[in-house]
């Protein structure tokens, strides 16, 4: 492995990367309520092994991630079947998986191994045939059952919106395509009346299991308040009141969106998008320049679900998605989040390099 | 053909991509234009509620004023009251520990508090789950602290009337502020939920006792956590208020009353200061400062005999016999008689076609003015009263301060009734016979008084002729003891009376006790003067009253006596008042009247 000038890492897709990263820190110290920097410190460690994690995956070659496809799927497979057997139970749900020191989270990996293996499986292909639609399904779905049955819907929902985004992006048929949209949309209602009452109650319930103590809209009313009251030019720093008052429920993950357009204001949130949105440009031009392959498949997944996690998340937090509990990437506290979105940005400036 | 087939899958993937990419701004400026909407268009909106739902007020209330004695014994003060609550955050399975704790207070209905606690929309407010509990009982949980984690003690200060019924319905009681009140304008600085008096002194001195509710103004967290006092103001007890009241020479009357109904007032006659004043039957206000239950409630405030009033101010009576005061000085100032006119009873007169009787049926005989009012001929008084008129008759009963308010410190006094030829024209559409006057020179027919009126008249003729205004409230002073109100004695008018009159009125009355129909006033303690009288009630046993003062020839404590619906055959209330005076004077009359 020889050492890579940095001439050739992509500093368009690191930038605002670092940008977001260094920014979500510093807005993590200055929301710390009465000098108890927990977060901040944590997350700073998760920062620090996400680099880690992102300068190993710049270096592995693309290749490998297709070789080792179905063996890291399968492992997946297997910590999600773990988690539910003998994960801790946090606020209603079991979620959390611990080996040895680490507390795991292994839905956040879901997404990656899903990512490469579908990638593999629908890369360089001429036509998508209903059969490897319905492989490119069966793989998928044991990943959303495990998840969904934590139960994280959330996650689920991304899980279940990277096969359909790496499936239309493969070139399936419009047609096909289409069909299979209108085959969910039939399926949506029916699965939910299969479920007896008191699990639909659960299902909305563990929607949201523990932000929601106050009573029905109040995550979701504070959360607009502490970002309406931002206003143009935020309240400036240390003065994000709302946020730090604790009237924002789960300010360092779900809310950290709210939390920033409080302090930053309208401004703040603008520089946000836009930083994403150079991140998504970036990660889909790396996409376009490899062509329907293996690495450009890749570079779709994880751009798509940077982007979609970025959207749901803001859209969460201004009130116009359900709340389910997706973080914000590069920002919201998290120790697995961190290290999954750093080890996917790792393996896209990976393939921006790999000519 | 490989390149080819290959490069067809490129295009599309690219057109793909470009769709994906459009998408993903699109809905990234979903984002940017929704956060302008709440963060430019609505900003200010929130930037307010932001401000506004940190700041929470929490309100202290004030400890009511005292209400003491003359003697400075407790009548009306505050105690701690008990409740048990849960905090729910503090607990894992509510059912667990509330039935535990129903072991220690059986009132506790599980399901109603498991409902409460599930409902409630802060978990870090205890939820209560039972008022007013026994003291024996919070030792006991807080003892047991352990065992009943999330449970907490909640203490707040309840009115306390150690006196219970003895000044019931003279104190009054507090409750909850109604809507109606809220809008009195005197009731300021007032809000729903506060206690405010609903009547006696109660009300009357509300704005004394009511003090000034403090509050601390706290930044909370979302949970309601208190954070930091933004400012705070300590609540500012009420003030003391220091009664006339006697508590000893209550509890005299209110045992020489015994079970009867009726009203006993003591008054020192020259100042107008009220030494007692028992209405019976009474009520513990007590129960009002706990929860009072609605069947406690109806049975109090609907009972016949009507305990919550207090008769003294509230009760209107014909005042039968001792009217006759009026009559004479009516007959006597307006030159009518003198003293050594006579008139002969035979046991009854005759006005009109109607037969008036005197209580005596075989007759008085021929009576002078002072036999007359000594044994209270009714035959000399109907002459009498028909020689001096219904006007002059209420014009002297005006005087004496009969139909109008003797202006006590106490809410809803009623006024009573001084009929006239015009009252009775317009209210009954007919006009004033001489029954009417002869009926009304003894004090019966439309007359009506309060006791408190006629604990005035006898007041003027003990202290030369004055009206003085009664009262109740000595001094008010704050918690620092400065006086913030001191009662003066009030004149209010010089009954035109002159003293020659003054003093047959006197010695007649010493003579009603001394050998006439108020003899079983008589002790040998103290001399009574006074007169009787018994108003009757159509179908039911006569009111019977007694005004009096002691020591006759020097009067320092004024007596009125009424003795509702008497079940005794012979003349009770000057009895009672005999009882009470000797009682009181044998302990030496307090200097301090």
């Amino acid at each position: 492995m020889k050492f890579v000038s940095s001439k050739k890492i992509d500093k368009y897709l690191l930038m605002p990367t670092l940008l977001l990263l260094a920014w979500g820190l510093f807005h993590f110290y200055i929301i710390s309520i009465d000098g108890s920097y927990y977060y901040f410190q944590r997350q700073l460690i998760w920062v620090a092994l996400g680099f880690f994690f992102l300068f190993l995956f710049c270096f592995i070659p693309v290749k490998l991630w297709s070789k080792l496809a179905y063996i890291i799927f399968l492992a997946t497979v297997i910590l999600l079947a773990l988690v539910l057997i003998r994960g801790e139970v946090v606020f209603g749900a079991r979620r959390w998986l611990e080996i040895g020191l680490v507390r795991l989270q292994p839905s956040e990996f879901a997404k990656i191994a899903l990512i490469i293996t579908l990638s593999r499986l629908l890369a360089k292909r001429e036509q998508i045939k209903w059969n490897i639609a319905c492989l490119s399904f069966v793989l998928t779905l044991p990943l959303f059952i495990l998840i969904a049955a934590q139960p994280d819907l959330g996650t689920a929902f991304i899980i279940f919106s990277i096969w359909l985004i790496l499936l239309f992006a493969s070139g399936i048929s419009l047609r096909r395509f289409v069909a299979i949209l209108g085959i969910i949309a039939a399926f949506i209602p029916i699965s939910y009346n299969l479920l007896q009452p008191y699990q639909k109650m659960r299902i909305m319930s563990f929607l949201n299991p523990y932000q929601d103590p106050l009573g029905a809209g109040w995550s979701s009313l504070q959360s607009k308040i502490a970002l309406g009251s931002g206003m143009l030019f935020g309240k400036g720093i240390g003065e994000a009141a709302h946020t730090k008052l604790r009237y924002l429920p789960q300010p360092f993950t779900d809310f950290i969106f709210s939390s920033m357009g409080e302090q930053w204001g309208f401004i703040g949130v603008l520089m946000l998008i836009t930083a994403y949105a150079i991140i998504v440009v970036r990660g889909i031009l790396i996409a376009l320049s490899k062509g329907n392959s293996f690495p450009g498949l890749l570079a779709t997944g994880v751009t798509t679900l940077i982007a979609i996690q970025a959207f749901v998340n803001m859209g969460m937090a201004s009130g116009i998605i359900p709340v389910i509990g997706i973080p914000l990437p590069f920002i919201s506290y998290g120790g697995s989040s961190t290290i999954l979105f750093l080890s996917g940005i790792g393996i896209l400036l990976a393939i921006s390099k790999e000519k | 053909m490989f390149y080819r087939v290959f490069e067809r899958s490129n295009l599309r993937f690219e057109r793909r991509l470009k769709i994906i990419i459009g998408i993903l701004l699109f809905i990234f400026s979903i984002i940017l234009v929704r956060a302008a909407w709440l963060q430019i268009v609505q900003g200010e909106r929130y930037r307010n509620l932001s401000q506004t739902s940190r700041l929470r007020l929490i309100p202290q209330p004030s400890p009511r004023g005292l209400i003491v004695d003359t003697q400075g014994s407790i009548i009306g003060d505050n105690v701690a009251s008990f409740s048990v609550g849960i905090i729910p955050e503090n607990i894992r399975e509510p059912e667990q520990i509330l039935n535990k704790l129903k072991a220690v207070l059986p009132e506790i209905n599980v399901e109603l508090c498991k409902e409460k606690i599930k409902k409630t929309n802060n978990p870090f407010r205890p939820v209560i789950i039972q008022e007013k509990i026994d003291l024996s009982k919070v030792t006991y949980l807080m003892e047991r602290e352990q065992e009943f984690p999330g449970v907490v003690i909640i203490t707040e200060p309840i009115r306390n009337y150690p006196q219970e019924k003895l000044l019931g319905n003279v104190v009054g009681y507090v409750g909850e502020i109604s809507e109606q009140e809220l809008k009195n304008p005197a009731l300021l600085r007032i809000e729903a939920g506060d206690l405010v008096g609903k009547t006696g002194l109660e009300k009357a001195y509300n704005q004394y006792l009511q003090g000034e509710k403090g509050g601390r103004q706290v930044e909370v967290d979302a949970y309601g956590r208190d954070l930091k006092i933004i400012s705070e103001r300590a609540p500012l007890p009420g003030d003391t208020i220091s009664l006339t009241i006697d508590l000893t020479m209550q509890k005299i009357a209110q045992e020489e009353m015994g079970e009867r109904n009726g009203v006993v007032l003591l008054a020192n006659p020259h100042t107008g200061k009220i030494l007692s004043m028992v209405s019976l039957p009474s009520f513990d206000p007590n129960l009002f400062a706990q929860r009072i239950s609605r069947e406690e409630w109806l049975e109090i405030s609907q009972h016949p005999t009507s305990p919550l009033e207090n008769k003294a101010i509230r009760g209107e009576y014909p005042p039968g016999s001792t009217f006759k005061i009026i009559t004479l000085v009516a007959g006597l100032e307006g030159k009518v008689i003198t003293p050594d006119t006579t008139f002969t009873c035979s046991g009854s007169y005759q006005v009109g076609n109607r037969i008036f009787k005197c209580w005596k049926e075989e007759g008085h005989g021929k009576i002078n003015l002072k036999e007359a009012f000594i044994h209270s001929c009714n035959s000399y008084f109907y002459q009498l009263g028909l020689k001096v008129g219904v006007e002059e008759m209420a014009k002297y009963a005006r005087a004496f301060g009969l139909g109008e308010s003797t202006r006590i410190d106490l809410a809803s006094e009623k006024v009573g009734l001084v009929p006239t030829a015009e009252w009775k024209r317009q209210n009954y559409k007919d006009s004033w016979y001489p029954g009417d006057t002869a009926n009304l020179s003894i004090g019966q027919g439309y007359v009506l008084a309060t006791p408190i009126q006629m604990l005035n008249i006898i007041n003027a003729v003990a202290n030369g002729g004055y009206l003085v205004r009664p009262y109740l409230v000595e001094e008010i002073f704050n918690l620092k003891n400065d006086t913030v109100f001191q009662s003066s004695p009030e004149k209010i008018s010089k009954v035109p009376v002159s003293n020659a009159t003054l003093t047959l009125l006197r010695e007649a009355a010493f003579g009603v006790v001394e050998k006439g129909t108020g003899w079983r006033a008589k002790n040998n303690i103290v001399k009574v003067a006074g007169k009787t009288g018994t108003a009757h009630v159509p179908g039911q046993n006569p009111h019977n009253w007694f005004i009096g003062y002691a020591p006759a020839d020097n009067p320092a404590l004024s007596i009125l006596v009424l003795v509702e619906h008497r079940e005794e055959d012979i003349s009770i209330a000057p009895e009672i008042a005999g009882k009470i005076f000797s009682r009181i004077f044998q302990k030496k009359i307090p200097e301090k009247i």
